[in-house]
């Protein structure tokens, strides 16, 4: 079995796990008192979100070790790491105008967490056309890794903005030193829901990685 | 739905339903992509 068709199956198994997710968050996972049904929206937000920052700290890290090394594996990988990042900051800043219309009465404010998740998909947007842009393997290869490295180092401004300026975003309850605050039934199903999102995005960086390995193969021969 | 709650269940289908869409379109263009290798 090729790496591609691995994939495939990871994200088929991903796939069913969600579907199980949707089915224990919207039947059998307790609403919220204060914020009613919207509040279960944070079981699919949060581990996309999750992925969003960590695609791109592995974007970083690949293009760091690609630097030195020279390994266009690790470039394969960054770029496969990106794309798929980019579908779940996707999921991010969809779902997060989604809860705040009812909960804080507007689809969108400026502040700290927002405008910098929002920056931090346009930096993947910005990632994935500079690579169709640049035709020079090389070239495209070592730009692309300057600016994933950049887009590494907004991740933890992203995650402690909410520390550092007033913002409207709530503060973590589960990505902090204590002890998450969330009743054992909803932080089960958002751990479910963790594990349903960590396979989709192992299952689609096979697929992608295994596309970028074919480009490469491809570019090399014509070279 | 229990009476003392927000009313607000559209907001969690439609976001429930954003998140299917672009998971499932996203895997289908992998799939399309990937089909030769």
């Amino acid at each position: 079995m090729t790496l591609a068709q691995k994939g495939r199956w990871t994200t088929v198994a991903g796939l069913a796990l969600l579907a199980a997710v949707y089915v224990r968050a919207l039947a059998f996972t307790p609403i919220e008192r204060t914020q009613g049904p919207a509040q279960k929206i944070y079981y699919i937000h949060v581990p996309a979100a999750i992925w969003t920052e960590t695609a791109m700290i592995l974007v970083g890290l690949a293009s760091i070790f690609f630097l030195f090394l020279k390994d266009a594996r690790l470039d394969s990988f960054a770029e496969a790491s990106a794309e798929v990042g980019t579908a779940f900051a996707t999921i991010v800043l969809t779902t997060g105008p989604i809860w705040g219309k009812p909960i804080w009465g507007t689809w969108w404010t400026w502040d700290a967490r927002l405008t910098s998740t929002l920056f931090l998909f346009f930096l993947y947007i910005g990632y994935l056309l500079l690579r169709g842009a640049v035709m020079e393997a090389g070239a495209r290869a070592r730009y692309a890794a300057v600016l994933g490295i950049c887009g590494m180092c907004l991740v933890p401004f992203i995650h402690f903005s909410v520390y550092l300026f007033r913002t409207l975003h709530p503060m973590p309850i589960i990505m902090k030193p204590s002890t998450p605050s969330l009743p054992g039934s909803m932080l089960a199903t958002w751990s479910f829901s963790f594990v349903a999102f960590t396979v989709l995005y192992v299952g689609f960086v096979m697929q992608r990685y295994a596309l970028a390995r074919a480009g490469a193969r491809q570019e090399a021969g014509h070279v | 739905m229990s009476e003392g709650f927000p009313h607000n269940a559209g907001y969690m289908v439609a976001a429930y339903t954003v998140a299917a869409v672009i998971l499932v379109a996203y895997a289908v263009t992998l799939w399309r992509r990937t089909r030769g290798l």
